[in-house]
């Protein structure tokens, strides 16, 4: 690829270092009236959106990342910028200390990239004739290439897929496959784009231990967006958020919930009818004698709650949760509308 | 490190397209001999008009019939080198562009170069018209009593492999508007190339130099057969040097490196909002 790509930096420890990345689209704006469609002809309109402004991150090699944000936030475009797919507008990009442009075919060599809409499987071939198609044309070493395929079909369970086409298989059975062919290379890094898009349960399941074990067990540094954050906070240590094209958060999952205020989920049963008052405006759900309600640790101390709850009537069971971290999340979008 | 783009490894690369191709004819057989008849029967259509008319008034515009049949042999073993080489839109990369797969090209750790000159290799399946082309070249030879060099058939690999760099350049000079305007330029490659294909098979011998011409420089369907073939034969149209076309080939090269070159940065800098999922592997 040519153009102007940022230069190296930061070549030795992290993974991934962004200093200072913008990165900006224009929109073509339609107005579908006669009117409209003239002065289209004439001047177009367009739009400007920041994708990303002056952003700066850096991932440590074998950290597992989890990389959220609403809808239009700046993910995939990250995703793209880190694989070489896009030149930023401004900053300096360095991913295993390569430049994703200038360096791209010895980074492809060491990096993983799989976006959960697209596959790179080969359509009418069986699942290992692609797997085959990978080994030449990433150069894989014989050993290595039988080693990881051993691998991937026992951890994946893949073993039944192999010799299926691959326009034959389900969605799930397609990301696990693809996500196999993923690993024949022994990727350092692996940068993967709502890999859980549209998967059931079992292979949602499937998927994040499978994820969690490569990165325990072989040191692959991570990277993951999903609008799942459920499935987000199970598999990494460290969610890094972006909204309007800024790191909104950089920090543990515990971290990001004291910022909506220590939300928590109380959930109180009571005999008799009796519902609880414990002075927060009233529960959030009930059924059958049994009370949810919304508390804010950071606004009543949990001694305050305890003594509430002593002096409810009726009560016959208490259980206290962290709020699901979709909720926190769903307020923090909320707040930077 | 990335592995270097040495020959062995192009070989390989080529190995890999050619066994997925044997692997595909094989799975699917009846489909993908269907699709192989289908090829030959609409080139051989094509040139087999152009060889009647020939041979009902004997000859056209002072070519002889059986220079006519050499000149079609030219014009199917190209088609035939376009199916092999051309496989999986790597010709046609308007589509690729238009699509927005040229990021799947990325993320190998090879050149782009390597890529597109490499995976679109299908000799099993796309080989048919290339047999055709040789066996009507053969029966011209031999009608038209010609004496076989070295020197010959490198010119005749010379001249091949000079048409096929004009049909690809000219392809991706047109492509590289799907940079801009994907949606709309999605097909322009196959409307630039296929539709005046028809007009490629036409001997222009005969024809006033004023529509020979144009037909040699800004619409050069004339450098598909027409010329190259009766260079072969000695006789190069207009009097110009039988090296014509590779110069032509060399300046259409540089034109369009410089713009499908803008195009790709115009590409990386500004992303494709444009994706669809199928036709960048079989």
């Amino acid at each position: 690829m040519s153009g102007k790509a940022p230069t190296v930096m930061s070549p030795m420890a992290s993974a991934v270092n962004l200093q200072g990345v913008t990165k900006r689209f224009v929109q073509w704006q339609r107005d579908n009236t006669g009117k409209g469609m003239l002065k289209n002809l004439l001047k177009p309109e367009k739009k400007e959106i920041t994708a990303l402004l002056d952003v700066s991150f850096q991932v440590e090699k074998g950290e597992f990342v989890a990389y959220a944000g609403p809808n239009g936030a700046g993910k995939s475009t990250t995703m793209k910028l880190l694989s070489g797919m896009l030149l930023p507008d401004s900053g300096d990009i360095a991913v295993l200390g390569l430049c994703p442009q200038r360096q791209r075919r010895e980074l492809m060599s060491r990096l993983g990239v799989l976006f959960g809409n697209r596959t790179e499987l080969w359509w009418d071939h069986p699942v290992i004739q692609s797997y085959e198609w990978k080994k030449v044309v990433w150069d894989i070493p014989e050993a290595v290439y039988h080693q990881n395929l051993e691998m991937v079909t026992e951890l994946l369970d893949l073993g039944g897929l192999l010799k299926t086409f691959s326009r034959e298989l389900s969605l799930g059975q397609r990301m696990r496959a693809d996500l196999g062919m993923l690993l024949l290379h022994s990727p350092e890094l692996i940068l993967l784009d709502e890999p859980t898009l549209g998967l059931d349960v079992v292979a949602k399941r499937q998927m994040i231990s499978f994820l969690k074990k490569i990165n325990r067990e072989n040191g692959v540094t991570l990277i993951v967006t999903s609008h799942d954050m459920d499935d987000l906070e199970e598999m990494a240590q460290r969610i890094l958020m972006i909204s309007g094209g800024k790191i909104a958060y950089d920090g543990s999952f515990d971290g990001l919930r004291t910022m909506t205020g220590n939300l928590t989920r109380l959930t109180v049963a009571t005999d008799n009818g009796f519902v609880p008052d414990l002075g927060n405006g009233g529960p959030v759900s009930s059924e059958k004698g049994v009370y949810e309600f919304e508390i804010d640790l950071a606004k009543t101390p949990i001694q305050e709650l305890m003594r509430q709850l002593s002096r409810a009537q009726g009560v016959r069971d208490v259980e206290i949760k962290k709020a699901p971290i979709e909720q926190v999340i769903a307020r923090l979008y909320q707040s930077w509308r | 490190m990335a592995a270097k783009t040495t020959l062995r490894r192009i070989m390989r690369l080529f190995g890999i397209s050619a066994k997925m191709d044997l692997a595909w004819l094989m799975r699917d057989t009846m489909y993908a001999l269907a699709g192989i008849t289908a090829d030959m029967i609409g080139n051989l259509s094509v040139v087999s008009g152009v060889l009647l008319i020939s041979v009902r008034f004997g000859g056209i515009g002072g070519m002889s019939a059986d220079e006519v049949l050499f000149m079609m042999a030219y014009s199917t073993l190209i088609t035939g080198l376009f199916i092999v080489f051309g496989a999986s839109n790597n010709i046609h990369i308007s589509r690729i562009i238009g699509r927005g797969q040229l990021e799947h090209f990325f993320i190998q750790p090879l050149s782009l170069k390597t890529q597109l000159i490499t995976y679109g290799f299908c000799p099993f399946t796309g080989g048919g018209n290339l047999l055709v082309g040789l066996i009507l070249l053969i029966i011209a030879i031999q009608r038209l009593g010609l004496t076989l060099s070295v020197g010959w058939i490198l010119a005749l690999s010379g001249h091949l492999l000079t048409t096929m760099v004009i049909i690809v350049a000219r392809s991706y000079l047109a492509s590289t508007l799907a940079f801009y305007a994907p949606v709309a330029a999605e097909e322009i490659s196959s409307t630039v190339i296929e539709g005046t294909w028809l007009l490629s098979t036409f001997p222009l011998s005969g024809m006033p130099a004023a529509l020979q011409v144009p037909l040699l420089t800004i619409l050069p369907e004339g450098l598909m057969a027409w010329f190259p073939a009766l260079s072969l034969l000695g006789k190069p149209p207009l009097g110009w040097s039988a090296a014509y076309p590779m110069l032509f080939a060399l300046i259409l090269t540089l034109i369009t490196s410089y713009f499908f070159r803008k195009g790709l940065n115009y590409y990386v800098r500004k992303g494709s909002n444009r994706y669809v999922p199928y036709g960048f592997r079989r």
